[in-house]
């Protein structure tokens, strides 16, 4: 189930009503949260759900075990074990069929033709998600960061659906103290929750998709068939769309969960504003970047062990940070470039002095370079969409409305932020009545613009 | 066994990161009760009704039957019935009419001309062109160049298309990728591939059509007399392919174009399977008239021998993976094979 469709218009509604009802018995609230998150992610494909409570017992069980015991050694084997399990259900369904491909070919051009089993396995909505909220659950619990939760706390901490499918990954110490007593129904940010539901909208539905049809799909499946001003467009275009696609997403999923008085992390804070790899980090998907700092990184040693142990581990770190968003060796690529321009940053550390807009202008750059490799089907197509760009032609996409968004989705993230925050402020001010007035009109006029097959999924739905 | 007490939880550490949960309670921010947040949506809810009820429905229809199915119907009915008494829905389509990126159909001739048309169940008369000369030994026309090629179907033809792009590109062929996800020959509601057919042609045309089309097959269609049939009948099977040869009449444009329409490979699921088995023969009855313009291209035999589905088979001597974890689709790598099959047999009616 989609955001934007209407099978979740006449989800939410629904369930919102009810939950409010019900938020006072937490005894009937959780169940029955539970009961609709599963709803939610059964409209996928209900095997999952499976899946899913599967994943919830394997964690919640490492959880007691941990409380139960003080012994160190042990409690290192309870946390291998789950993140063991976690990593190893991530790796059947996400990777195996990558890996086994990948090893069938080796051995075929090396002549050993061993038969391997070849199948195509499902990948469950939201894997990638879920399996790091359960991560960072038990490593919590074991840092003693967070206590172990009950069952049903641990169950609709990983299964809320707003954050469910695709984000932002909410750590249990942000998530389970908003369980532990019922939300106070007279502080609810319904302007915030109306706005950002909106805003999302109209980033995924009029704009992420409005790209991703005129000139991204196009261009990136086929780069050879287009001029270099052309090439040069898609690669634009797709920085504002997978931008608007996924800040989209992430702004409904937050909106939803201000509407049932809960708060999630922010995710993206103007990437496009960034003047270096690592304040690029710190504002795009913020919640996957302190992932992986926090459960990555630093395990693997940070920066404590010299200059060359920190390149290593900023590289490790990236590379599998790449492999993270799906099998295939576009996204390693992709991640081993971030990888690189972050060493490279930290080497050049206050070697070089450059003024703020070329530190934005270059990074923009090496950022939008970055996303080629990402979107790309294959190397071979990377390669070929890099040739493309110096090649001269006709300039037969920029058309006013593709070039308007795009500078609009990049301005924005440019202009000073207090007057956007004062006018943010501003907007959440505003009586439910005409908010729920304005999101009406937005939705009318944003599935205006919908294709006949309708919204295409999430970029972050396949990852 | 130790057993010593635990000692009490302690506080979890602050953080620099807990600071984002906070952003909402900045200075100025106002809050509301619950029931402000319950009334905001509802109001936001009814005014879609009442606005746009008769899209509901339309989505409903257009969904697998299920119980979502159902829910969306059961919403959206009432909900068309709401709208229409209501002047607001052709306010809002009027005011967002122009933002519309789907093409006009109005004035194409689509399939419900059909079912009186193929009431009558008189022989036809066969004629040169239900043969293709190669077949026969005969001498087939001339290769002429090729320089539009439409590639298009429901999601089976991606990324087929893009493939046959790639390929097609270092000779300057320019091709059409036109692929319509979620639509289907049965299924008229997304989208009627009668009128779009007549519409590509119209707007394109294209000297060659490549079509794979089926992985939403298997809905009810009006038949001859009027009432609905159900998949998978005889009856099923020749209305499919009447609306098959309608639009393969539509694409060979009187000869002057060649059609290359591709079968489906088995699914994995046994039910989807049987619709596939029954849309396959329909496609090879359906453009029997001019085998000397359109080519099937059995894809059965290549992907699935005897029928019999198989994620991996042998790619140039190694093994390896061609269709999606769906069972339906084909992946890239397969994708890529099939694309090498139908460039082969462009090549055969066409010169570089």
């Amino acid at each position: 189930m989609l955001f934007p469709t209407v099978q979740f218009a006449i989800f939410f509604p629904i369930v919102l009503t009810i939950s409010w009802a019900l938020m006072s018995r937490p005894s009937l609230w959780k169940p029955f949260i539970i009961v609709a998150s599963y709803i939610f992610y059964a409209s996928a494909s209900w095997r999952f759900c499976f899946l899913l409570a599967g994943v919830t017992l394997g964690n919640q069980t490492a959880a007691v075990l941990l409380r139960r015991t003080e012994d160190e050694r042990r409690r290192r084997l309870i946390v291998g074990t789950a993140v063991a399990l976690d990593l190893g259900v991530l790796g059947v369904f996400k990777y195996y069929s990558f890996f086994v491909q990948q090893l069938a070919d080796v051995l075929g051009h090396a002549g050993l033709g061993v038969p391997l089993p070849l199948i195509t396995i499902a990948l469950p909505v939201g894997i990638s998600f879920y399996t790091f909220q359960a991560i960072s659950y038990v490593v919590d619990v074991k840092r003693r960061l967070v206590e172990p939760a009950s069952l049903l706390d641990a169950a609709v901490y990983l299964s809320f659906f707003p954050h469910l499918v695709a984000g932002p990954i909410v750590r249990a110490r942000e998530f389970l103290p908003q369980l532990a007593r019922p939300r106070n129904p007279n502080r609810v940010a319904v302007g915030s929750g109306i706005a950002l539901i909106a805003l999302g909208v109209v980033e995924k539905v009029v704009i992420a998709d409005y790209l991703a049809r005129t000139v991204v799909e196009p261009v990136f499946a086929v780069p050879q068939a287009y001029t270099g001003p052309n090439v040069l467009l898609a690669a634009y275009g797709y920085a504002a769309q997978i931008y608007c696609d996924f800040s989209g997403y992430t702004n409904i999923a937050i909106g939803l969960a201000l509407l049932m008085g809960y708060v999630f992390p922010q995710n993206f804070r103007s990437p496009y504003r960034a003047t270096g790899f690592r304040d690029f980090w710190r504002r795009w998907h913020m919640t996957l970047s302190r992932f992986l700092r926090d459960f990555l990184y630093i395990p693997l040693g940070g920066n404590r062990g010299g200059r060359l142990a920190t390149y290593r581990n900023l590289m490790i770190t990236m590379i599998l940070g790449g492999l993270w968003h799906g099998a295939a060796w576009t996204f390693v690529l992709w991640g081993a470039f971030q990888g690189a321009g972050l060493v490279t940053e930290h080497a050049l550390h206050g070697r070089i002095s450059a003024p703020a807009w070329l530190k934005w202008f270059v990074t923009f750059h090496l950022i939008v370079f970055g996303w080629i490799l990402f979107r790309s089907e294959s190397l071979h197509l990377a390669g070929v969409f890099l040739s493309r760009l110096l090649t001269l032609g006709a300039p037969t996409l920029w058309t006013a409305p593709v070039v308007s968004a795009i500078v609009v989705v990049i301005g924005l993230q440019l202009l000073p932020e207090k007057p956007l925050e004062r006018f943010q402020v501003r907007i959440e001010r505003l009586r439910p009545a005409v908010l729920a007035v304005g999101l009406a009109i937005v939705i009318v006029f944003s599935a205006a613009t919908v294709p006949s097959q309708g919204v295409p999924p999430f970029i972050y739905f396949r990852f | 066994m130790s057993d010593a007490t635990p000692p009490p939880p302690q506080p979890p550490a602050p953080h620099s990161d807990d600071a984002l949960m906070s952003r909402f309670d900045r200075m100025g921010l106002r809050r509301f009760r619950a029931r402000d947040a319950v009334l905001a949506v509802l109001l936001a809810a009814i005014l879609l009704v009442v606005s746009q009820g008769d899209s509901i429905r339309k989505a409903g229809e257009q969904m697998n039957p299920g119980i979502g199915r159902e829910i969306v119907l059961g919403v959206g009915r009432p909900a068309a019935w709401i709208a229409d008494q209501l002047p607001l829905a052709g306010v809002s389509n009027a005011a967002t009419a122009w933002l519309s990126p789907n093409p006009s159909l109005k004035g194409l001739q689509g399939f419900s001309s059909l079912t009186a048309a193929t009431a009558n169940g008189q022989a036809q008369v066969v004629s040169p062109e239900q043969f293709d000369p190669a077949a026969i030994g005969d001498k087939p026309p001339p290769r002429r160049p090729l320089h539009t090629l439409l590639v298009t179907g429901d999601s089976m033809s991606e990324p087929l298309d893009s493939d046959l792009a790639q390929l097609l590109a270092p000779k300057g062929v320019h091709v059409i990728q036109e692929p319509h996800v979620g639509s289907g020959i049965s299924n008229t509601l997304l989208v009627d591939w009668g009128k779009l057919a007549a519409l590509q042609v119209r707007e394109h045309h294209p000297e060659a059509v490549v079509i794979f089309i089926g992985a939403n097959e298997g809905f009810p269609m009006p038949g001859p007399s009027g009432r609905e049939v159900e998949c998978c009948s005889t009856a099923w099977a020749a209305i499919y392919a009447n609306r098959v040869r309608q639009m393969a009449n539509t694409y060979r444009q009187n000869g002057l174009a060649r059609v290359y329409w591709l079968t489906l490979p088995t699914p994995r699921e046994a039910a989807r399977a049987a619709i596939a088995r029954v849309v396959n023969a329909a496609i090879e009855v359906g453009v029997e008239p001019w085998a000397n313009q359109i080519r099937v291209i059995d894809t059965v035999p290549i992907f699935t021998p005897n029928e019999t589905y198989r994620d991996a088979m042998s790619v140039h001597g190694s093994q390896t993976i061609v269709r999606q974890a769906d069972g339906i689709h084909l992946n890239d790598a397969g994708s890529s094979l099939l694309a090498g099959i139908v460039l082969a047999r462009i090549e055969r009616d066409f010169s570089d």
